[in-house]
């Protein structure tokens, strides 16, 4: 599709019409990709999710633990990761919430914070009001230190993070009043959009402590591959970009149901203009190929 | 989409035939540009402005400063779409705040979470808490922090020197501390997690069990050994690749191509999935559609 040279002499049909495809205007493919998303997201079109098993390991980690364990849930990403990440965390919250684990919240991002208050406000508070702050889920909050805030918890969570993001402190929290180090959770999982995040759970808390706690993750597509090492022994499970959450958001909503299932569902509604824009990709790629390898024959070239 | 199209005159073949001249479709696009953006703009303006659906169905979600928030974004978000048409002054306004806006927030952030509880809170506790963090925690060891804290605010003063006409060198110290310290930090964690983790995760048995003969378990424990051995030899270059080395490289190359392209297929889910979810706050926040 890059150097396809016009046929000057204009042969007809096919020919031509490849000719015309080597030649065409970028903005048409502009064009092309914009609707092949809006109308999907405007149609809301959804396609069945079969689980991967790099999902359904994420989920029966978060079944493997005892109810009413406490886990640690850190939200490693901003906003321009939200797209991705944050069906996720709801989806994982909701999980949590329906088993009645006890939820730690932080952040090694520092808009990782409103992002967890965003997943606490839209998911935690109106569908699991039992919820009481300090009693089933505290917010720590973000702190400055990247993987050093890692290392510190792994054997002080106090000295890390003497309060929560109120201002309380960690001793008057009945929920984390007795806390040590990271061995007090039976699971972490880390959604990150690369680094500080996932992989540095792994290297600072799971390396020391392979047994004391299950790791698992969530990521960006981007930050996969650098995480895909890990799974399964170092990471038990792993959500991949929206793909991974709409899987995942499947398995938690067969078996937890929510009152609102659009509430959970994000990840589902991403997946439809994902098909059609790769469906569109790869027709651009197999026509330009053509274009090209036709372009090649007619003009001698190379 | 290629260099012949935008620069006719590189062509780096003299004797190919001359390229078609483009058609003009500039009159075609701009119609399209202004019917699209004023069918928006008279949409929004219609809509009753909110965050999603709620905001229509509960008056009480709706504000003035909700409403700017929406539009602000709205327009910028356009903004940066207008990119795919051509460069503007539009695109360069929403390029210049957002590196501006991101400057700042970094800066500020990095001030207030850093510096402010890090530093000068274990240097004056009292008036930081006074004016600044009412909620920073009493410390039992007040003299030792005071001390600590020293440290780090001298080796950050010699790190600015650099700024200095004269003295650059000072700073050559705390930066030596910085990759010495970090370096010490990743060593142990990568020889961990990064190395015998992962040679422990490499070395499982080639026929895999799982009750009986598990095939596709077994497949994957193949692929995963050839890719990491031909993998390593190509990258072992003590050795000429030729031969029976350098077709195990050629193998190596294709797994790392294959590696490639699956990094470069989830990048692109995840672009997609970044304009799929502006499309989302164009339909359902601006314009109420959908």
């Amino acid at each position: 599709m890059t150097t396809t040279q016009h046929n000057a002499g204009g042969s007809a049909g096919g020919s031509s019409f490849l000719a015309r495809l080597g030649n065409l205007d970028r903005r048409w493919i502009f064009l092309a990709m914009g609707l092949s998303i809006a109308v999907p997201t405007l149609l809301k079109l959804r396609f069945p999710e079969y689980p991967s098993p790099m999902s359904k390991a994420t989920f029966d980690a978060v079944e493997s633990i005892p109810e009413g364990a406490p886990v640690l849930l850190s939200f490693d990403y901003d906003p321009a990761s939200a797209a991705e990440l944050q069906p996720m965390a709801r989806a994982l919250v909701h999980h949590c919430a329906s088993r009645h684990q006890k939820l730690v919240f932080m952040a090694l991002w520092p808009l990782g914070k409103q992002q967890a208050d965003k997943t606490i406000e839209t998911v935690l508070k109106p569908f699991h009001p039992e919820y009481k702050e300090g009693v089933d889920y505290v917010q720590l909050g973000y702190q400055s230190g990247n993987e050093g805030v890692i290392k510190l918890m792994a054997t002080n969570i106090p000295a890390q993070y003497p309060t929560d993001a109120s201002g309380a402190a960690l001793k008057d929290l009945p929920l984390v009043a007795g806390m040590r180090d990271l061995s007090s959770f039976k699971l972490i999982a880390s959604i990150s959009a690369g680094y500080p995040g996932a992989k540095e759970w792994v290297q600072y808390a799971n390396g020391p402590m392979p047994d004391a706690f299950k790791v698992v993750g969530g990521s960006t597509g981007v930050q996969v591959s650098q995480l895909l090492p890990y799974y399964p022994h170092q990471m038990e499970g792993m959500l991949v970009a929206v793909k991974g959450a709409a899987e995942y958001e499947m398995l938690v909503e067969a078996k937890y149901p929510i009152a609102q299932p659009e509430v959970i569902g994000q990840g589902r509604v991403r997946m439809g203009p994902q098909l059609v824009a790769h469906l569109l990709m790869i027709g651009l790629i197999v026509l330009g190929n053509i274009a090209m390898v036709a372009g090649r024959s007619r003009g001698g070239a190379r | 989409m290629n260099a012949s199209n935008s620069n006719p005159n590189s062509d780096p073949n003299p004797n190919s035939p001359a390229p078609a001249p483009k058609p003009r479709y500039t009159l075609l696009w701009i119609s399209l540009v202004v019917l699209s953006g004023s069918l928006l703009v008279l949409r929004a303006a219609m809509a009753a402005q909110g965050d999603g659906g709620a905001a229509a169905a509960d008056p009480a979600a709706q504000s003035l400063w909700t409403t700017v928030g929406i539009w602000t974004a709205a327009i910028l978000t356009i903004g940066v779409f207008s990119f795919l048409y051509r460069d503007n002054p539009l695109y360069k306004v929403c390029e210049s705040v957002l590196i501006g806006v991101s400057a700042a927030y970094w800066m500020v952030n990095g001030f207030w979470t850093s510096l402010v509880p890090q530093l000068f809170g274990k240097l004056m506790p009292g008036l930081v808490r006074e004016y600044a963090l009412p909620a920073m925690p009493v410390s039992t060891t007040p003299g030792l922090d005071f001390a600590l804290a020293c440290v780090p605010l001298v080796l950050g003063i010699m790190l600015v020197w650099r700024l200095a006409p004269k003295g650059g060198w000072i700073s050559v110290w705390p930066i030596a501390m910085i990759i010495g310290v970090t370096a010490g930090l990743k060593l142990v964690s990568s020889i961990e997690s990064d190395f015998m983790a992962q040679l422990g995760a490499t070395m499982r048995p080639l026929v895999a069990m799982n009750g009986g003969f598990d095939f596709w378990g077994t497949i994957a424990a193949l692929v995963g050994v050839v890719g990491v051995l031909t993998v390593l030899t190509y990258f072992f270059f003590s050795v000429e690749h030729k031969g029976a080395v350098g077709k195990t490289a050629r193998v190596g190359v294709w797994f790392l191509m294959i590696t490639f392209g699956s990094a470069f297929g989830l990048t692109v889910m995840g672009r997609i999935t970044l304009l799929a979810q502006r499309f989302e706050f164009l339909f359902k926040d601006w314009l109420h559609i959908g």
